[in-house]
């Protein structure tokens, strides 16, 4: 056993550990800390790649060399090794960019509890990347809830609080329905070890028994991850939660932790019952109404929106309409254009969020429309940033925006009935995503009129904070990375998803 | 491969790119010492700058020439192709150039350079000269992108970055009207290039390769999926039709060509609507292929469409009285009649529909950079006001009547030789005046009906209209009769930078029409290699 394969477990323990470190440390010294964990796993996460790509195959460990049902055991392929990887740059970049917010909106007593939930954050969603055991991955989407939660709580204001009441409603229950499916499970088949499950439940559907119970627990534990990560009709939390906390809470929780349980659905999929058999249940087909509701519904929001923060957030509602439209498709294609959404997505919308602070912090910290207006002379970078982050999300070629909707009428060309429908939303969503987005741009390059005067409107010059904008740098040569070079990722996700089968 | 190809294109966006980012900082030093007295500092740096403007001038000027010879010198020299990278698994962006491009990028060149010059003047009394002339090379890299993409993935690439370039000459006033027309320019572009994406990700399935061959690469694949096939389409010319003008996406043209500024709706009604028009070909006959659309609902369909939009383009601009206005409805209605030459689907109505991109093109721009003319003499932006013009600006005049001849379609202009090869096309494919004339063409097309004669019947009633909507104005000019009275009469011929290029289009005009033999020769050529 090469010494490589322990790396995903120590970056699940070394951020794990850091959270109670970073209790008693002060606020830098959290923040130190934090920034280093969140860099070394960032490394190790590289080193697993490296080696599972050489290898060519996924590994199981197993913890202190206990067996299964005694021991608890992680599983690691391509796949997951590139998501952690990819989790680890885009918190690295989200945290980067968001220092100025977190200083001036968090208490200074608080500072460092803020990291507490950041490192526990990393290490739950980690622990749903790599997990191979349901209970273990159910008890680290408790965690990931609860410093969610806190996350968007920390900025003391009546908002935030509602918005995280909130969050912690909906969120329990996704958590509840997660854990009755789970139950279910264990009670059809008598494992929690997803390999093992996977067998019993091939059996029972070779078998045609339990067919009944088994739907029910797909469908549950389907539903319970979609409204945690905001599917259309469950996604109320969500505005608020993005749209008041802070900004590293923001662009972590709408390209991180989403994700994490989209990702822990896609196991689900692939690893827990087998995508055969989801295939041919009616959960895809319900996933896939909801998709394409969301899709359209999300978008309609946030034309309404006169708020930025609260438009990119509904924008947010449209997109996971994308990627669980992808899964409805019910083919492998489908899942490699939703799980490239899922990369696509997180490196637009955290660049959306720190963007779209850039130009508020121009304007007087106001997010209304009105006062963005000339805000991209004001603050070069982020203004070009942010139509960097539209244009992609309005699927511009060389974009990473395009990429990703072409792979999703890729996936949906020849597919007998649900072609036409998924075609068409994919057009009127995208011309709906170019009437706010464009309309932004256009906002934030109109100079502003003489006889009107922007409260507190003053120019931020790049150098200003140069975390954020060496953050925005990044973003946007991810972004430009991920739309011209597609072809290296989409393999890569395409062998990742072979190895989970 | 040929590394060469990207020259033209390169050049020009690296010229706009360092045009743009000196605007830019310009702005930002602006910007920090605007007060009270800022606009009367920017009126006395308006002075002061000149000369540096100049030197922007020559910069753009010799930007443009030399990749304009760069382009054409490129194009008629020998086949030539690129790959550049690979997009995604089997979609690389590819560059190559055949007979089309060579029209096309010879079209565009000409008119880029001839406003190019115009602006020069014009563009003073508009203010943010450098914008301007950044975005305008940035416009002519990627349109020469646009003419020389090898297939169909590059095209669409190229076609967005048209749209989304273009759209700051639109809105370069920045009064709230341009920026609404702006905006609505891009939200109907946006949609019809969606609508053409639609039409994309169907080919790409069904067609044994993106990239463009005459005849279309429409394969064995395609077998027993007509029915969303034509759809697809169908959906692809309405999306691309917006672009062109054509009926159920056109509302964007009037609105938008008035408000930019007069060399920028040059371009627009010239160059950037032809866009469409490309796209309609490459798909049509070069990917789709003419024989599968042949005799389909899709074909009736877009005949149908193309020649409501002929009739009600003329119909409005017959009726508008702001001068701009009145030529973009000319535009939705000239455009269509080449829309209706390529929906005829035979080499009668594809040649017309060449002619009539050229010919089009320069009288166009001609026309809109008379406009601009009287709007930057006098201000004048309505028709009524243009009384006894022909007094004041005899030359001016003089190219305007030879436009307006041009586009009516009188000889010996170039619009003559068009309009005649259009209704030409038109009758070929009918079953009487096929069998009747005995030519070539009756053979090879099916028989479209009634539309045979009612295209032509339209397109004489269009002709009819565009006299009446163009000519009164040279009557009135030449002839103000009674209103002339207490009117300064006193010559007032723009300078030579704005009057030099319309002389030569409308000089071109009259040779194209003339000595037409070459052009026509090189339009059938096209012809026959795409309807074998």
């Amino acid at each position: 056993m090469d010494f490589v394969q322990n790396f995903p477990f120590i970056s699940i323990i070394l951020s794990l550990f850091s959270g109670p470190l970073s209790s008693v440390l002060s606020g830098k010294w959290a923040k130190r800390v934090n920034t280093a964990v969140i860099v070394v796993i960032g490394f190790l996460s590289a080193a697993t790649l490296g080696f599972v790509i050489s290898t060519g195959q996924a590994y199981v460990y197993t913890m202190g060399h206990f067996p299964a049902p005694w021991g608890n055991e992680i599983r690691v392929g391509v796949l997951e090794a590139a998501m952690a990887l990819f989790f680890c740059v885009i918190m690295f970049l989200s945290m980067l960019g968001g220092i100025r917010e977190r200083e001036e909106q968090i208490e200074e007593s608080k500072q460092n509890l803020y990291y507490v939930m950041v490192d526990l954050l990393l290490c739950s969603l980690l622990a749903l990347v790599y997990t191979n055991d349901l209970f273990t991955a159910y008890v680290f989407v408790e965690i990931n809830t609860i410093s969610a939660c806190g996350l968007i709580m920390i900025r003391q204001n009546g908002r935030t609080i509602e918005a995280a009441t909130r969050y912690m409603i909906m969120s329990l229950l996704g958590s509840g329905l997660l854990l009755l499916g789970i139950c279910f499970l264990y009670d059809l088949t008598g494992h929690l070890l997803m390999s093992n499950i996977k067998e019993q439940v091939g059996i029972l559907a070779a078998t045609g028994s339990y067919h009944i119970p088994l739907v029910v627990a797909l469908g549950l534990m389907s539903v319970g991850l979609a409204i945690k990560s905001a599917l259309y009709p469950f996604h109320a939390w969500l505005p608020d939660a993005y749209g008041y906390s802070t900004l590293s809470s923001a662009a972590i929780l709408s390209s991180l932790v989403s994700k994490g349980y989209i990702f822990l659905l896609i196991k689900i999929f692939y690893r827990v019952i087998g995508f055969e058999i989801v295939k041919e249940s009616k959960v895809i087909h319900v996933l896939f109404v909801f998709g394409i509701i969301g899709m359209i519904m999300g978008s309609v929001s946030a034309i309404k929106e006169d708020d930025i923060r609260r438009m990119i957030a509904f924008s947010s509602v449209a997109q996971i309409g994308y990627i669980y439209m992808g899964f409805g498709l019910g083919t492998a294609e489908g899942v490699i254009a939703s799980i490239y959404h899922v990369v696509s997505h997180s490196a637009t919308k955290s660049l959306l969020f720190v963007a779209a602070s850039g130009l508020t912090d121009a304007s007087g910290k106001s997010p209304r429309y009105r006062d963005l207006t000339g805000a991209a002379y004001r603050n070069r970078l982020a203004g070009v940033a942010f139509t960097v982050g539209s244009l992609s999300m309005v699927g511009m070629p060389i974009f990473s925006g395009f990429i990703s909707k072409l792979l999703f009428a890729r996936a949906a060309i020849g597919h007998h009935y649900k072609m036409l429908p998924t075609l068409i939303a994919l057009a009127i969503s995208v011309v709906l995503n170019a009437v706010y987005f464009m309309k932004t741009v256009i906002r934030i390059y109109t100079p502003v009129p003489a006889d009107m005067e922007i409260a507190a409107g003053r120019t931020v010059p790049a150098g200003e904070q140069p975390a954020k904008s060496a953050a925005l740098v990044c973003f946007i040569v991810l972004n430009l990375l991920l739309g011209l070079s597609s072809e290296p990722i989409i393999n890569l996700i395409r062998s990742g998803l072979e190895m989970f089968g | 491969m040929d590394e060469l190809l990207l020259l033209p294109i390169l050049l020009p966006m690296i010229g706009g790119a360092i045009l743009l980012m000196s605007s830019f900082w310009e702005n930002l030093r602006e910007a920090g010492t605007v007060g009270k007295a800022g606009k009367a500092a920017a009126a006395d740096k308006n002075n002061e700058t000149r000369p540096k403007m100049r030197a922007v001038h020559a910069a753009t000027m010799t930007t443009l020439s030399v990749s304009a010879a760069a382009a054409l010198i490129l194009a008629w020299t020998g086949e030539r192709s690129l790959t550049l990278f690979t997009l995604l698994q089997d979609i690389p962006v590819f560059f190559r150039v055949d007979a089309v491009s060579r029209l096309f990028v010879t079209v565009v060149s000409v008119i880029w350079l001839a406003a190019g010059i115009y602006a020069f003047v014009y563009m003073r009394h508009e203010g943010r000269e450098k914008r301007f002339f950044g975005f305008y090379l940035l416009l002519y890299g990627v349109l020469v992108a646009l003419d020389f993409a090898g297939n169909l993935v590059t095209f669409y690439l190229c076609y967005e970055f048209v749209t989304l370039l273009s759209f700051p000459l639109v809105l370069h006033s920045g009064t709230r009207e341009a920026v609404m027309a702006a905006l609505k320019y891009l939200f109907y572009s946006m949609c019809g290039a969606y609508g053409g994406l639609f039409g994309i990700f169907f080919l790409n399935r069904y067609c044994d390769s993106l990239s463009f061959t005459p005849g279309g690469t429409l394969g064995a694949m395609a077998a027993g999926h007509q029915g969303i096939l034509l759809t697809a389409v169908f959906v692809m010319l309405l999306g691309f039709g917006a672009k062109a003008g054509m009926l159920p996406l056109h509302a964007w043209l009037p609105t938008a060509h008035p408000v930019a500024p007069s060399p920028a709706s040059a371009v627009l009604s010239a160059i950037i609507v032809k866009a469409g028009v490309l796209a309609v070909i490459r798909v049509v006959f070069y990917l789709v292929g003419p024989e599968f659309i042949r005799g389909t609902w899709v074909q009736y369909a877009w005949m149908t469409l193309a020649l409501i939009t002929v009739f009600m383009g003329s119909m409005l601009a017959y009726r508008e009285k702001v001068f701009k206005k009145r030529l973009a409805y000319s535009t939705v209605s000239q455009v269509s009649y080449i829309l209706f030459g390529l929906s005829l689907l035979n080499a009668g109505g594809l040649t017309g529909a060449l002619l009539h991109f050229a010919g089009h093109a320069v009288i166009k721009c001609g026309l809109f950079l008379t406009a601009g003319v009287f709007l930057y003499k006098f201000g004048y932006a309505r028709v009524d006001q243009l009384t006894g013009m022909g007094k004041k600006m005899p030359v001016t005049m003089w190219c305007y009547t030879i436009f307006s001849l041009g586009l009516i379609g009188i000889p010996p202009t170039i619009g003559f030789v068009s309009k005649w090869h259009l209704a030409e096309g038109a009758l070929q494919s009918g079953k009487i005046f096929g069998a009747l004339s005995g030519l070539q063409g009756a053979a090879q097309s099916a028989d479209i009906g009634a539309f045979s004669w009612i295209g032509p019947a339209v397109l004489l009633v269009s002709a009819l209209l565009t006299a009446g909507y163009l000519l009164p104005i040279v009557l009135k000019g030449f002839f103000p009769g009674e209103e002339a009275h207490g009117m300064d009469l006193k010559r007032e011929e723009p300078s030579f930078c704005m009057l030099m290029p319309l002389v030569v289009l409308a000089a071109l005009t009259l040779l194209l029409g003339i000595f037409s033999e070459p052009l026509i020769c090189y339009a059938e050529a096209i012809a026959g290699q795409v309807l074998p």
